[in-house]
């Protein structure tokens, strides 16, 4: 089990490593200075961007697309769960029972919900269009992930395969278009920062 | 790989910072922004999702730039610029994005999409592929700004003329039109058009503001054409005027793009040099009621009015809530359009599209979900804060038959001044109708 409890450990050192280059790389580009006097105010518009922003009444799109918001939620939820479940995977049979099969749970739904967006991906005019190969290996290798994670965390016997897979699935991320990952932080605090210093989000009190 | 790719390449790299690498990786493909472009709503199809736009640049960034990528270019849809793909990013930047940021406040990760866009026009300006008549336009413009003794005579002249008519309006024989007047509290910028010097002149003798007008006009073609140069070197007459008059703010004509630029590029453009408050005329609107400092009749337009968010001025600027603090002080029946506000649907006519002719039916075929908006209201004027806006909502108002006049905010004011004399026209709609002669300030605006 140690060999393959290692490959894993390298696959996620390898994907930890490639995040950090693109990091590295995406911080060595300049950060244009903006030195127009603020209207709002970009803390607040960060802190939205993170918050009150991705609630799925807060856009239009997500309040007309709800399920598929909510899918995608559900998915990315069960990645972060797989995340944690990972790291904790060399104690797992020390787990109580309730955590073992709440995390089993949410990262089974996950995988279910990341495999509906798959079928998606193949099935819906739009999606179809927009996904390139990356995008269809991305959404199977992850749902794949997800419920090995979810099947191996009571099948020991599925452990060899869970950590192969593991090894592969993280070390992609930075390869693919699963690196979103980390750019979503990037967008998510420039969105923030440009809505809220021209005092467009959070949205204005009234005035009268 | 021709000198022009190669330009167009050079460019990008030269562009790359974080915002704009941020905005060319974070993209997952979700397609949840299709609904928040009017090209999409107008005609649904996967190459009007925003997404699908933007991918056409991602997939020559990633060729040049992603290590996958380069070995697989197939997997990730990476693609060799060249002269045929540099035409229709060319294309998609100049005639199917409007820059309007709808995209990007749907967008659950919120990707600048229109960052993108304006990237694109960078290239393509760079390659010299961008449309002929903004490249024209901008450079018309630096070359009066080298040299205004070229137009200045005339332009007095005709300023002047106006002047008699502001006169003859508010029946103040001491109202005035100062030109280069040095100290002067405001510099106001308008557009080219006697529309956009009377009305606001009429609010400034009104609330006894110490101003001067402009010899420039606001519109900056360099910044549609996402030529930072360009658009540095029209921004520059006016920051050279106002720091020759030592004026303490520039207040902006009812102009999107020109406001935007004013009141968040220059200043980042000029570090040093620029040290004026920017306003739009309609904040100043605002702030002269809220001062008590023009006088309007809340009850002579009763008609049902609505107010149409230009992007550039609400969800790229802001000025959200002012524009509906003048409304309430002048109009009866005002009717909100659906969405509003942040998330106002684009009319269309931004980024410069209205200049181009080459692409109007495809404008006038991409307002239409805003026509549709308008109509809803049952609204029969509409009020826009910006040229392109009005511009565009008047070809759908021909396209679409919607039955409604469309003004400018100040018009509106100014008809709610009751001024002394009859102002021409009986309907605010026609109140400076007839007189859109242009005044030989820049190149046409629009």
């Amino acid at each position: 089990m140690l060999i393959f409890q290692l490959i894993a450990l390298l696959g996620f050192l390898a994907g930890l490593y490639g995040l950090y280059l693109r990091y590295a790389e995406t911080r060595r580009r300049p950060l244009p200075p903006d030195r127009s006097p603020l209207k709002g105010n970009p803390t607040h518009g960060i802190v939205y961007a993170f918050t009150a922003g991705m609630m799925p009444w807060a856009k239009e799109s997500t309040r007309l697309h709800g399920i598929a918001y909510l899918r995608g939620i559900g998915f990315h939820l069960g990645i972060f769960a797989a995340l944690g479940a990972f790291l904790l995977s060399p104690f797992w049979g020390a787990l109580p029972a309730l955590l073992s099969w709440t995390l089993s749970g949410v990262i089974a739904l996950g995988a279910i919900l990341g495999a509906a967006g798959g079928v998606l991906r193949l099935v819906e005019h739009n999606l179809r269009g927009l996904s390139l190969p990356d995008d269809h290996f991305a959404v199977w290798l992850v749902s794949a992930w997800l419920a090995l994670s979810a099947i191996a965390l009571h099948g020991p016997g599925w452990l060899p395969a869970y950590y192969l897979l593991s090894a592969v699935t993280l070390a992609y991320i930075p390869l693919g278009k699963i690196r979103h990952c980390l750019y979503f932080f990037f967008s998510r605090i420039f969105f923030g920062r440009f809505f809220g210093r021209r005092g467009v989000f959070p949205h204005p009190k009234t005035t009268q | 790989m021709t000198a022009q790719v190669e330009l167009a390449l050079n460019t990008l790299e030269a562009q790359l910072n974080q915002p704009l690498e941020t905005a060319l990786e974070a993209c997952a493909r979700c397609g949840l922004c299709a609904e928040a472009c009017h090209y999409y709503r107008a005609q649904p199809s996967v190459e009007h999702i925003p997404a699908f736009r933007a991918e056409q640049l991602r997939s020559v960034y990633r060729y040049e730039r992603d290590f996958l990528s380069r070995l697989f270019p197939f997997w990730t849809g990476a693609k060799k610029l060249d002269e045929k793909t540099l035409l229709h990013l060319t294309e998609i930047a100049f005639s199917q994005c409007t820059l309007c940021r709808r995209c990007t406040i749907n967008c659950p990760l919120g990707v600048d999409t229109p960052l993108l866009m304006r990237a694109v026009r960078a290239m393509t300006t760079a390659a010299g592929t961008a449309p002929e008549i903004l490249v024209m336009l901008a450079d018309a413009a630096i070359e009066k700004g080298a040299d205004p003794s070229f137009f200045k005579e005339l332009f007095l002249e005709q300023i002047r003329e106006i002047e008699e008519q502001l006169r003859n309006i508010t029946g103040d024989p001491n109202a005035t039109i100062p030109v280069e007047k040095q100290g002067a509290r405001v510099l106001y910028v308008p557009l080219a058009g006697v529309h956009t010097i009377l009305p606001p002149a009429i609010v400034f003798n009104a609330a006894k503001e110490d101003w001067t007008l402009s010899i420039f006009e606001a519109a900056n073609y360099g910044v549609f054409l996402g030529d930072v140069n360009r658009a540095k070197q029209v921004a520059k007459r006016i920051v050279d005027e106002a720091n020759r008059l030592g004026v303490q703010e520039i207040v902006i004509a009812e102009c999107g793009h020109a406001y935007a630029s004013y009141r968040w590029d220059v200043p980042n453009w000029f570090p040093g040099q620029f040290h004026f408050k920017v306003r739009s005329m309609i904040e100043v609107l605002a702030d002269y009621l809220r001062e008590g400092r023009i006088q309007v009749d809340p009850n002579f337009i009763t008609e049902p009015v609505t107010y149409h968010d230009s992007c550039n001025l609400a969800r790229n600027s802001g000025l959200i809530e002012e524009p509906r603090f003048v409304l309430k002080h002048i109009v009866k029946d005002f009717r909100e359009m659906t969405p509003n506000k942040a998330e106002a649907l684009c009319c269309g006519g931004g980024g410069g599209l209205v200049a181009l002719a080459e692409y109007t039916e495809r404008r006038i075929q991409a307002g239409r979900p805003k026509a549709e908006q308008i109509q809803k209201t049952g609204a029969r004027l509409v009020v826009a804060a910006c040229e392109n806006c009005r511009l565009q909502i008047g070809d759908l108002n021909e396209r679409y038959g919607l039955n409604v006049h469309i003004t400018a905010l100040t018009d509106l004011v100014v008809r709610a001044m009751r001024l002394p004399k009859p102002l021409p026209g009986t309907e605010a709609e026609h109140l400076f109708e007839g007189q859109k002669e242009m005044v030989e300030l820049d190149p046409p605006a629009h």
